[in-house]
């Protein structure tokens, strides 16, 4: 018919930004080394390729100091249809991944100690959307894009303002943000963004055969995740962290105007400067006290 | 097992209707893999990738533990598709079907997700082939090349260069969609006349279904071809590739895919070379989804006048087929719609519905944002021209008259009514008209009354 038809690209073709984790102080400690988990990803990055000629993958490296485009499979380097051919794309990936590696090294010569050695994630969810949005703006016809993270280094608490901001972007652009976490303690995080937009958490057991978890869960494209199996959350930590301190708390006071979160009590909003009312003693300020509890 | 005979509606159903051991073969190559991997269902994909690591045949029931409830008419669908495909062999143990990845197809599939695909031929290098035409170049040449073919495929005479399909390979593509009746000039049938309206990827496999469904008389092997076609659509389209990497049976198909518009033949001083077009990259992408659609050109306006904006002679072909083309302009075909040229192509065997349909397909940007974007007095106008012509009914019949009384000629006229066969009847001079079927009864009641 005559009506422009939106839905010419079949329902299974998808877009997928992955977000590398390169953190170089969770991989020196990881039990699985940066080199299988790359060619873990490697070979899963093909397979999406290989699903459908019109997927289109691109990859973001996640730094300690920064983070960057590595790899885009619709960039002209690949060709539009000639994806397929790994030794291109391999060989272009780990160069552009070297590359970037030096350069976030290079930027982290000042770091103070101390500190959580987490990676910026914030950074990488909001270019990875940014991206999308160039997708969506692309035209009538468009693939269906989602977010595939896969991290491992511990959350930053500091960050935490940051993601929850891409986190609902992500959602009011209905786009499903999956995450993989391979390291030793779960990620708040990753736990809250996923579940939030609609996308599925998982914390592989046995990071040896991460490639048949990737295929398994995480190449299932949105028009199939309809009728498959996926796993499903079971207790999201929803712990938020304080604008103030920058701290991971269960229970503290809550700004009634902005909903800005803190530790302590303060005379005046930080975030909106309203003026709160005066501090009352500690056993009437008990039940003022906003709760915040994880639900499991 | 289901055993159901495929309709080759796209090229995997053609493949999927192979023989066995000619399945196993295709296998061997990477390509064929990845181009039917990528043309299964979205569930049959996924269960490729997850067992494609998984040695053992996992039992049906396992399989069917992955789906939701909801989606046992997917698995059904999915599960058809892999065995007739032969990706899936089935092992029958204890009374529990078993499925197991072919192993030909698994491993070149696993190679694939390690190491990716490698085609048999590199592209040439820019020192030996200098200047390639550029992609829109490409693209232009690709059309041009597909739309003489058509034009020679629809009317022999027009075509400024004829291509070298011999005249009887030409007759095989144009049997079906021609009709020619004795001495005069072929004209098209109305699978014809739905040929032309298909988009070029539609055109282009119905062609090469015709192509390789005949070439086992020209001495090719029907599998071989399929290889050779879906290979040519992993090629990276305006790269330059030899002509001495193929054999000599690739080297003549090659020639007649030039003619198609698939490849673009070019001559160095001392080699010769192939370029493949988007047309033949399409040819696997559009087995699953056609995702290129052409631009409209025909603007038709409330007074029946009808305005395209082409160059195309196959498109000034097509319009004459229902209407009067008044001139034509270096880019715009100007035509009015009449009803004398609609009845020539209702004589045809055209319908109305499928010229309404054309003109909405093929309508002009502009237009087509307007809803309807054919004005609907035409549209009505084309229908009712249509039905003009069916408003005579033709019944065979028989007429009875010179009844030897009125109480017979009563009976005779009640049996008739009975039998729902009396188209019309006078009383007053006895006569009446009878259906044909009804005939023979009509006859043996008679004489039944005359006794």
């Amino acid at each position: 018919m005559a009506s422009a038809p939106s839905k010419l690209y079949a329902d299974d073709v998808s877009v997928v930004v992955v977000l590398l984790d390169t953190n170089p102080f969770f991989w020196s400690s990881s039990s699985l080394s940066f080199s299988q988990f790359l060619s873990h990803v490697l070979a899963f990055l093909n397979a999406i390729l290989t699903l459908n000629q019109l997927n289109q993958v691109v990859v973001i490296a996640t730094g300690y100091n920064s983070c960057d485009y590595v790899f885009d499979s619709s960039s002209d380097l690949n060709r539009s249809f000639e994806n397929g051919r790994m030794p291109v794309m391999c060989s272009s990936l780990l160069q552009k991944l070297e590359e970037f590696l030096i350069k976030d090294e290079q930027l982290s010569k000042e770091e103070p100690e101390g500190k959580i050695k987490s990676s910026l994630f914030s950074g990488s969810l909001s270019m990875a959307l940014c991206y999308i949005q160039r997708v969506f703006r692309s035209g009538a016809l468009h693939p269906h894009p989602r977010i595939l993270c896969l991290q491992g280094s511990p959350d930053g608490p500091e960050q935490y303002v940051a993601i929850m901001n891409a986190i609902f972007s992500a959602q009011r652009s209905s786009v499903p943000i999956d995450s993989c976490f391979i390291g030793s303690q779960n990620s708040a995080f990753l736990q809250q963004a996923s579940y939030i937009t609609g996308g599925v958490h998982h914390k592989p057991q046995n990071l040896d055969g991460l490639f048949q978890y990737l295929m398994t869960i995480f190449a299932t494209d949105l028009h199939s995740r309809s009728f498959i199996h996926l796993p499903k959350p079971v207790g999201v930590d929803f712990r938020a962290s304080c604008f103030c301190h920058k701290n991971t708390i269960d229970m503290g006071y809550i700004c009634s105007v902005c909903l800005s979160i803190f530790c302590k009590h303060h005379k005046k909003c930080s975030t909106c400067g309203s003026v709160f009312g005066q501090a009352q003693t500690e056993a009437a300020s008990a039940s003022d006290k906003k709760r915040k509890t994880p639900e499991t | 097992m289901p055993q159901v005979k495929i309709i080759a509606k796209n090229f995997m159903d053609m493949v999927a209707s192979l023989p066995a051991i000619k399945l196993d073969l295709l296998y061997r190559n990477q390509f064929i893999c990845e181009a039917i991997l990528r043309s299964l269902p979205p569930l049959a994909k996924k269960y490729v990738l997850q067992m494609l690591y998984i040695d053992i045949p996992i039992t049906s029931k396992s399989l069917q533990e992955w789906l939701l409830a909801d989606g046992s008419s997917k698995h059904k669908v999915a599960i058809d598709r892999l065995i007739q495909l032969r990706v899936f062999e089935v092992i029958d143990r204890k009374k529990e079907t078993t499925y197991k990845l072919n192993s030909t197809f698994q491993t070149n599939l696993r190679k694939h997700m390690i190491s990716g695909g490698i085609l048999p031929r590199e592209p040439m290098p820019q020192s030996v082939t200098a200047r390639l035409p550029t992609s829109e170049e490409l693209d232009a040449y690709a059309h041009e090349q597909w739309e003489c073919f058509l034009l020679q495929l629809i009317s022999s005479g027009q075509a400024e260069k004829s291509t070298s399909f011999s005249s009887s390979m030409m007759r095989i593509f144009q049997r079906g969609l021609l009709r020619q009746r004795d001495k005069e000039a072929p004209r098209l049938t109305e699978s014809g006349f739905q040929f032309l309206l298909m988009d070029t990827n539609a055109q282009l496999w119905y062609i090469i279904r015709e192509y390789i469904s005949n070439s086992e008389e020209q001495g090719v092997d029907q599998a071989d071809l399929i290889a050779f076609l879906l290979e040519l659509s992993f090629h990276t389209p305006g790269e330059a590739y030899s002509l001495d990497t193929l054999t000599d049976d690739q080297t003549t198909m090659i020639k007649d895919l030039a003619d198609l518009g698939l490849v673009k033949l070019q001559k160095g001083r001392k080699e010769s070379w192939f370029i493949p077009t988007k047309l033949a990259t399409n040819l696997s992408v559009s087995l699953t989804d056609s995702s290129s659609r052409k631009q409209g050109f025909v603007v038709v306006e409330t007074n029946f006048r009808m305005y395209a904006y082409s160059s195309s002679k196959l498109h000034c072909e097509i319009l004459r087929l229902f209407a009067r083309v008044e001139y034509q302009l270096p880019n715009l075909i100007v035509g009015a719609i009449t009803k004398e040229s609609l009845y020539n192509a209702f004589e045809n065997g055209i319908t109305a519905e499928q010229i309404v349909t054309f003109l909405q397909q093929n309508a002009h940007p502009r237009v087509a944002e307007k809803i309807p974007s054919v004005p609907e007095n035409v549209t009505d106008q084309i229908r009712l021209w249509e039905t003009d012509l069916n408003r005579v009914e033709m019944t065979p019949a028989h007429f009875y008259d010179e009844f030897p009384s009125r109480d017979v000629f009563e009976a005779a006229s009640d049996f008739a009514r009975m039998h729902n066969g009396l188209l019309w009847e006078d009383a007053k001079k006895m006569r009446m008209v009878v259906k044909a079927e009804i005939h023979m009864l009509m006859r043996e009641h008679l004489r039944g009354q005359n006794k």
